[in-house]
């Protein structure tokens, strides 16, 4: 066995939670590694240890037991700290799970001056008008800590049964940034709270026979949200309002709304899966394929439309209708269920030394089973009621992939193979019902010398479609047809015809038995030419470089950099009430990002007792947004910005490790750290921003630098 | 004359035994005993030790010098490489490698895994670790890795065969689940509804929307917010909105004291509002508001 403990010096310049974003590496002691390996007298029963990170927000606890090739227990605890945020600042109180509130008397004093100072109503006077409320609010973390405890049984190993089983246990708890809000104008970020519980099992069985195989299994999961609503208090709103404008609030325009928020968090849910696989040798040809079909279903009670009591509605009959009670919904709970059903077979055989042919099909389906429901309207924003029914769609989708694919092998060291690809796609209620997509694709692997390799591959795809409806989501959500609110010649890109081309090319040589070399380039280049709104087109260019160089076990060294070229390119036109005929309203943004990577890594062990590691990476991100608008219309004019996510992150790190004697060890190391953002979406923020209080939770720049002790000891 | 000589039958090829292959090749032979190849289980699979993998070493053994008679399974074509360990190794997740993309690419199970030297703790890989045999060869997928916004796999808490088997699966991209939405929701299980009111394209393919290797955007954004929600939405009002220079957060104020900046191109842009992207179960946010 081994162990390493060490101790962690963590100096960091900010407050960034990037810096910790998956991992624990505050200051204080850790047990780095612990690996216990055990064997019965034997030899034939193994137990092995792991521990890694004890006990930090990050460690992992491994234990497996098991005969090689005849059974296996495998117990796992794994925990995953993911940090959003820090010292956001809280406007609100945690009063509950779910709950966060202003004191009364504050909602009273800013809905008084927000009545007040009406015709005020801009960014400066609420500026004010919060400032002090914010200047004494709560600092928050936002993060989550995802605690997974797994248990797996093998029986059978290798022997012509075999049986699994396997159950999994996760806790997701902490909160996250969420969009809560009021209307246009009144965005308002609160913590999500996060108590997640989810529960997996699955019983697996495997058949084996000399000509083929049999797989099958059922797994069942189930995800349980302990805080079904979160509900916050509307800082410029003691009371409810049912002012039809209140989405606008607070402006001129409305001072109405609702004085608390809610959000409907996500629904418990489970899923029952069974799955069925085989393979067959048939004479030459070698077959296989499977069956999943996946049954998932959500049924939790349902909020009312509103909790704003200032909302007062009427019956047909001029009776009052309630839209606060729950019992006036057309359904109580959501009764929602849902199938994925796959289907997938191959067949392939070999013809001679040089030939070599396999068939590919494969169905996939979606089908959602529940009752389409009316609701004869909704409250936009917990403020404004809007007369207009929505009916719930049940999308559903199929595709299918059949493919032939035509190999031959050219000598001893290189096979090229051809192939075909029919893709279709069959939807419904979305905008395209039906579309084809042909892809042809060649692939080249050839190793010209046992030192060097090249794999190369070009697929080019052609997708049409059976028309474009533009109108068909929306008219499906409305009852009756809703008036036009979309650009009818917008085009989804993942539905819409589009052709593309695809190129990689890698190669690797060894030039001798110390030094490798490889190089890549690879590039995609997606047209949507038939759109005239929408993606228009994306492309990709990426270049790789690398060498290795390894002597010998004293010495290994590495050195690689990659380049990533991506553009896209989008066009919209601006629209009011009704969709804009005149070109001259258009607007086109080219976005252009450049990824540098680069990676650098030494070990040496040096004068017997001395060993050394040394790595360096460096990514750098560089992104630029183009717009333009045609002079005469709305937008007239467009300013482009630079800081299309500009993002450095540069890690040095080194360590030096004496042997003391044979079974212990101790060493430094030292891991200097600096990541940089720059974000157009980070511009100026602050916690109160023009129709928006933010948490603002720093998630920015660091410079950090952790310096280690450790001692290793080996048993 | 003399008659001519009938050619010498070639002596068939027999096995000599692992205990012959070990007095040269001992330290194999120790470093096995530790693996799973070393153990009784794999002597009652393969009564022929060594041999069992590399075939009857008789030829081996006379002439051990003639290098085209060292059982060098590696010398061996991809396809016959597999072979040998498809003997036994051809259930669980080895159960789709014929056909998958890479048996169709010519490699093979050495091409990652070694029997005698493997540097991994687990998996028996010649990389130190999954992620590590993975990018070896799928550079781009490395760079990806680094950049800013990522899964957790350069932290090690998850790691590439989580979501992809590399033995091949029934799936495109060698995924394990039958679908990347199903792939996803074995983490991800709150977007999983179905919801009440849904948003089509991501039931269909998380894909349309994320990156899963990295991304420069938050939350593995293909295209940065508010301009990926823009390549579908030309709604009428703010939807079709230019969202320029101009509207940025840090716009000063204009005469009437009111900024330019518009909240739906700072902090999380179209989300600020429109939190439920994935699916909305409150009956008055048809438009995943909340």
């Amino acid at each position: 066995g081994a162990a390493e403990v060490q101790y962690l010096n963590t100096d960091v310049d900010t407050d960034s939670a990037k810096f910790e974003e998956y991992r624990d590496l505050d200051s204080g002691f850790r047990l780095a590694l612990l690996r216990l390996l055990g064997e019965s007298d034997d030899r034939e029963r193994v137990i092995d240890f792991r521990v890694i990170n004890a006990p930090r927000d990050d460690a992992r606890y491994t234990l497996s037991y098991g005969r090689a090739g005849s059974y296996g227990i495998t117990l796992d605890y794994n925990r995953i700290p993911h940090n959003f945020g820090n010292n956001g600042r809280l406007l609100w109180t945690r009063t509950a799970a779910g709950r966060y509130e202003i004191p009364d008397e504050i909602q009273r004093r800013l809905q008084t001056e927000v009545g007040f100072n009406r015709p005020n109503l801009f960014f400066p006077f609420l500026n004010e008008l919060l400032a002090p409320y914010i200047a004494n609010a709560d600092e928050i973390d936002l993060g989550i800590q995802r605690d997974r405890a797994s248990a797996a049984v093998d029986f059978g190993g290798m022997r012509r049964f075999s049986w699994g089983l396997e159950y999994t246990h996760e806790n997701r708890s902490g909160t996250r940034p969420f969009g809560g809000s009021f209307g246009l104008f009144n965005a308002t970020e609160i913590p999500e709270p996060i108590d997640h519980d989810t529960d997996q099992a699955e019983l697996s069985g495997e058949w084996k026979g000399a000509a083929g195989g049999l797989r099958f299994g059922y797994r069942h999961s189930r995800f349980q949200n302990n805080i079904d609503t979160v509900r916050w208090d509307n800082p410029f709103r003691v009371n409810d309002s049912g002012d039809p404008l209140g989405i606008l609030a607070p402006t001129p325009l409305s001072i109405g709304g609702s004085s608390t928020g809610i959000a409907d968090l996500a629904p418990d849910n489970e899923s029952n899966l069974l799955f069925l696989n085989g393979r067959a040798r048939l004479g030459a040809w070698w077959v296989n394929g499977g069956a999943t079909y996946n049954q998932m279903e959500q049924d939790d009670e349902l909020l009312p439309y509103t909790t704003n009591r200032g909302i007062r509605l009427l019956n047909d009959d001029g009776t009052p209708f309630d839209p606060t009670i729950p019992d006036t919904l057309p359904i109580r709970t959501a009764q929602r269920e849902s199938t994925r059903m796959s289907l997938s077979a191959q067949a392939g055989r070999r013809f001679g030394k040089l030939w070599d042919l396999t068939f590919r099909y494969r169905l996939y389906d979606f089908d959602d089973e529940s009752p389409r429901t009316e609701f004869p309207f909704y409250i936009s924003f917990q403020a404004s009621f809007v007369n207009r029914a929505r009916i719930t769609v049940p999308y559903a989708y199929r595709t299918q992939d059949a493919t032939a694919e035509l190999g031959r092998n050219l000598g001893l060291a290189t096979h090229v193979a051809l192939s075909y690809t029919l893709r279709m796609v069959d939807r419904e209620f979305r905008e395209v019902d039906s579309s084809d997509e042909n892809v042809f694709r060649l692939a080249l692997d050839n190793r010209p010398t046992d030192r060097w390799n090249i794999q190369a591959q070009y697929e080019h795809g052609d997708r049409s479609i059976d028309g474009y409806n533009p109108l068909a989501q929306l008219h499906n959500l409305s009852i009756p047809d809703p008036l036009i609110t979309t650009h009818p010649d917008m085009r989804k890109f993942d539905q819409a015809e589009r052709t593309y081309d695809s190129l990689r090319v890698q190669t690797q040589w060894a030039a001798t038995d110390a030094v490798g070399l490889s190089f890549g380039v690879s590039g995609r280049d997606e047209s949507y030419d038939e759109s005239i709104f929408g993606l228009i087109s994306d492309e990709l260019l990426e270049y790789n470089a690398e060498v290795n160089y390894s002597p010998g076990e004293n010495l290994s060294f590495f050195l690689f950099g990659h380049r990533a070229d991506r553009q896209s390119f989008q066009r919209n036109r601006e629209s009011g009430g009704s969709p804009s005929e005149d070109p001259a309203d258009d607007w086109t943004l080219d976005l252009d990002e450049v990824t540098d990577t680069w990676g650098l890594g030494i070990n040496k062990k040096f004068a017997k007792r001395w060993t050394s590691e040394v790595s360096a990476q460096w990514s750098r991100s560089d992104g630029f947004a183009d717009f333009f608008s045609p002079p005469g219309g709305e937008p007239d004019l467009a300013e482009d910005f630079d800081d299309y996510d500009d993002i450095d992150l540069l890690a040095l790190f080194g360590r030096v490790d004496y042997q003391i004697t044979s079974h212990a060890s101790a060493g430094l190391s030292y891991r200097w750290e600096e990541y940089d953002i720059e974000s157009f979406l980070l511009r100026g923020l602050r916690n109160y921003m023009p129709g928006a209080i933010l948490l603002n939770a720093d998630n920015g720049d660091y410079t950090a630098q952790i310096l280690g002790v450790n001692v290793t000891v080996n048993f | 004359g003399a008659a001519p000589q009938e050619p010498q039958a070639e002596p068939a090829p027999a096995f000599v035994g692992g205990e012959v292959c070990a007095t040269c090749h001992a330290d194999a032979a120790d470093h096995l005993k530790g693996t799973p190849h070393g153990k009784q289980a794999f002597a009652s699979l393969g009564p022929q030790g060594c041999e069992t993998c590399h075939g009857p070493g008789s030829a081996h053994v006379q002439d051990p010098e003639n290098p085209a008679l060292h059982p060098r399974i590696d010398k061996l074509p991809a396809t016959v490489q597999s072979e040998v360990c498809q003997k036994c190794h051809s259930g669980k997740s080895q159960f789709f490698w014929h056909g998958s993309v890479h048996e169709s690419r010519n490699l093979s199970c050495i091409s990652c895994h070694s029997i005698h030297s493997f540097k991994s703790d687990t998996g028996q890989l010649k990389a130190a670790n999954t992620a590590e045999a993975c990018v070896s060869c799928h550079k781009d997928i490395r760079a990806q890795l680094w950049k800013s916004s990522h899964h957790p796999i350069r932290e090690g808490k998850m790691t590439c065969t989580d979501c992809h088997n590399p033995h091949g699966s029934a799936t495109p991209k060698m995924i394990r689940a039958a679908s990347v939405n199903e792939q996803c929701y074995t983490c991800h299980q709150e977007k999983q509804g179905p919801f009440l009111w849904e948003h089509p394209p991501v039931q269909e393919s998380c894909l349309n929307c994320h990156t899963p290797h990295g991304s420069n955007h938050i939350k593995l954004q293909k295209a940065s917010v508010p301009y990926l929600c823009q390549q579908c939405h030309a709604n009428l009002q703010h939807p079709s909105e230019l969202l320029d220079a101009s509207r940025l957060g840090d716009r000063p104020q204009g005469p009437d004291g009111e900024s330019g900046a518009a909240n739906r191109l700072f902090n999380r842009a179209c989300s600020n509002c429109h939190a439920m992207v994935h699916g909305s179960n409150h009956p008055s946010s048809p438009y995943l508001a909340y």
